[in-house]
């Protein structure tokens, strides 16, 4: 009898050890945020045998089972899909933002209004050198900030294609690790530590991929996982053993478009979706800033063309180039200013011409007007995004909270756990203590 | 374990989240406090942002528009000062001629009022190609060089234009800026094309030559010189006229430029009082959840058992 006290009370030391064992694992990963916290399965152990219609029980005391990892599926798709759909609008968002203070902080709308009022000025006095002068630098500040704004805008194409290169790289190794964890899991014993391990890199690798693109995956019994990318169409990223590499191309106006292992993909969710449609978004613009580039330099060109200058010969072209990258002043000197309208005296100062093209200039379809639209179309898409990454902050912030809830670490959970183990330690020190002094009294008949 | 339990990570990063939202509250308003201006880009407020934009056009607009009726009202004052010279002139060759057709002068007397009226006459040549200070004709239209020549045999020319440019001041307003020389000096005298230049020509030679009747010369000449002093007295009125209408134009100007800042700093200007409430309610906010976050942060089981 005393025999299976000791017995039982070793199973209970082992138990209640594992148990602080796997306590104080918790309370270490308290801080470490792709830890599903783990808790200890026990049964019972009874031996029971029956002869004839006698039955017996013999206690056995108690049999660790295995280590069982919080089940947090649901919520991890939550936050994984959540995740996605911020990434996907902060990465638009910033593609944007950028292109926005290219053209605003180059101060184009600015340099625009200053042409028109030097052309105003001149209006007052048109063969006054200075104020042709002036009209001529402006036109020069004009191009250069057109310049600047090309420039800025290409930079920020660069900017984010750079960030897609580097990240495509990030996605390839999540799947190959993803991959290596389906075959690795296929080892693994069910509820040993290691697996628990393995399924905790497998949701971190899934949380972290969901970042880049969005995906769907799907669970098999022994805890391997096929991803399937979210787009058009869904192709799949991991399946089983192996995995399928995505890559980047990019066109040469500064879109990107994505292959799966060879098929063409385009992704719905995740930065990298939003990338693609950022840089979509900057090409928009960049059509734009170069339609109003032209605009400008066929409005005064043709206003030119259609005057005379200084000296009574027809105007020349003042602008050179066709968009924004390429404008550039061409007149040498505001002698060449139109200000009179053809067939005009040399050093006539009837403005008719001029007024024409402050006309044309301030028109509903004139530049000015055209660059305070693509401004407000800009930013208003840009103020909308950041709403809309607002809500879904919100949205994400809250499933990653549930998220920890579910798997994270409660330390006065684990103290009162603590507190409860040692006490069963004691206790089955107790029992073996007890134990042996049955036996001792045992011995010591006589 | 229940829905009850908050995981140690998921407090943390709520705290650092809210206090990071609050820290952000803040530099907002201590940026807008600093520029003094609402908005820093354009998606913080697209449409007062575009607002913006058209203000600031209007204002740049209006600011050279003042420079122009500015500069065009300085052109008729000088223009007026012309023609009041001008008009002495030619009140001084009457009585000249006056003088010269009713009492009996010698041949010396002829030959002085004779050699005054034609002083005259170079005089009202200068003042009838009288320059702006940048060099600019004032009464030659839109010609760039004098108004008036002389041809070979002396006798005075219009050079200039018939018309006057005109000057967009306002939207809808336009001003010519002054009149051609033609409008001032040249008259119809009894049907025939004359000029004040002409009519003073005419009566110097004849009292200089005193061939003929010199008087009768220059009796006939009065009627000349009243036409003269008729057409200049028209061109002062219709300058002066015009210069009102600059003056008129400059004090709604400024009226406009006035409204345009204000409606400008409506939109666009931090509202200080407003803004440092907000600071002092965001600092209020994080002071308050950071030391909730500290004595909660120290509520735990652990520190109890020890």
């Amino acid at each position: 009898m005393p025999i299976a006290m000791f017995s039982i009370g070793r199973s209970g030391l082992l138990a209640s050890r594992t148990g602080l064992e796997l306590t104080s694992q918790n309370i270490a990963n308290a801080t470490n945020g792709d830890f599903s916290r783990r808790s200890l399965t026990q049964s019972e152990v009874v031996g029971t045998g029956n002869i004839g219609f006698n039955s017996s029980d013999a206690f056995g005391g108690v049999r660790l089972s295995g280590i069982e990892r919080v089940q947090s599926a649901l919520v991890q798709r939550q936050a994984r899909d959540s995740a996605s759909a911020l990434a996907s609008t902060s990465a638009q968002l910033q593609g944007l933002a950028a292109a926005e203070t290219a053209l605003e902080r180059t101060q184009l709308f600015d340099a625009m209004v200053a042409f028109e009022a030097a052309l105003t000025r001149l209006e007052s006095d048109p063969t006054n050198i200075p104020l042709r002068t002036s009209v001529v630098e402006s036109a020069r500040r004009l191009a250069g900030t057109f310049n600047t704004a090309n420039e800025t805008l290409a930079n920020a194409r660069g900017l984010t294609v750079g960030e897609a290169e580097a990240d495509v790289m990030t996605v390839n190794t999540l799947t190959e690790d993803l991959a290596r964890i389906n075959r690795e899991l296929v080892a693994a014993r069910d509820g040993s530590a290691s697996k628990a391990a393995l399924l905790d890199s497998r949701d971190a690798a899934l949380r972290k991929l969901a970042d880049q693109l969005g995906i769907t995956a799907s669970f098999n019994e022994n805890g391997t996982v096929l991803v399937t990318a979210n787009g058009t169409p869904e192709v799949p990223l991991v399946d089983g053993g192996t995995s399928a590499p995505l890559s980047l191309d990019v066109a040469a106006n500064g879109t990107i478009s994505f292959t799966i292992g060879g098929t063409g993909f385009v992704p719905a969710s995740g930065a990298m979706a939003g990338r693609a449609a950022a840089l979509q978004g900057k090409v928009e613009v960049q059509d734009q800033l170069d339609a109003l580039a032209n605009n400008l330099i066929t409005l005064v060109n043709t206003a030119q063309a259609a005057g005379s200058d200084l000296a009574g010969s027809p105007g020349q072209p003042m602008f050179a180039g066709t968009g924004a990258g390429n404008i550039a002043v061409v007149m040498v000197s505001g002698a060449g200013l139109a200000t009179a309208p053809g067939g005009a005296s040399p050093g006539s100062r009837d403005t008719a011409n001029l007024t024409a093209l402050l006309g044309g200039i301030a028109a509903e379809t004139g530049p000015v007007a055209g660059a305070n639209g693509m401004l407000l179309q800009l930013s208003s898409r840009v103020a909308g995004l950041e709403l809309r990454r607002e809500g879904l902050s919100i949205v994400a912030a809250t499933a990653e909270g549930e998220l920890r809830r579910e798997i994270g670490v409660d330390l006065d959970t684990e103290a009162a756990n603590l507190v409860r183990l040692q006490q069963a330690f004691e206790a089955n020190s107790r029992v073996i203590q007890v134990a042996a002094n049955l036996f001792d009294t045992i011995l010591a008949l006589r | 374990m229940g829905s009850l339990s908050t995981s140690f990570g998921s407090f943390f990063e709520r705290s650092i989240s809210q206090m990071n939202g609050l820290r952000s509250q803040i530099d907002r308003a201590q940026t807008q406090i600093a520029t003094g201006s609402r908005i820093e880009r354009g998606s913080q407020d697209p449409a007062a942002a575009a607002a913006l934009r058209v203000l600031d056009r209007r204002a740049r607009l209006t600011e050279a528009a003042s420079a122009n009726a500015a500069q065009l009202g300085q052109e008729l004052g000088l223009a007026d000062r012309e023609l009041q010279g001008v008009s002495a002139l030619l009140q001084r060759a009457r009585e000249l001629a006056v003088a010269a057709g009713n009492s009996p002068l010698g041949p010396t007397g002829r030959a002085a009022i004779a050699a005054e009226l034609a002083q005259l006459e170079q005089e009202l040549f200068a003042r009838a190609n009288a320059t702006t200070p940048d060099g600019e004709p004032l009464f030659a239209g839109d010609v760039a060089g004098p108004a008036f020549t002389r041809d070979a045999s002396g006798a005075v020319i219009y050079a200039g234009s018939a018309t006057v440019p005109a000057i967009p001041l306002a939207p809808g307003t336009v001003i010519e800026r002054g009149l051609p020389g033609s409008q001032i000096f040249e008259f119809e005298q009894g049907g025939v094309p004359s000029s004040a230049f002409a009519v003073l020509g005419t009566l110097a030679s004849a009292l200089a030559s005193g061939t003929g009747d010199p008087a009768a010369a220059a009796r006939d000449a009065i009627a000349g010189l009243d036409s003269a002093l008729d057409t200049v007295g028209r061109a002062q009125t219709i300058l002066g006229t015009r210069a009102v209408w600059v003056d008129m134009i400059q004090t709604e100007q400024q009226g406009r430029a006035v409204d345009l800042a204000e409606r400008r700093s409506e939109i666009g200007d931090t509202q200080i009082s407003e803004a440092i409430i907000r600071l002092q309610q965001a600092m209020t906010a994080l002071e308050a959840s950071q030391s909730a976050f500290a004595r909660i942060s120290s509520l735990s089981l652990f520190r109890a058992l020890s």
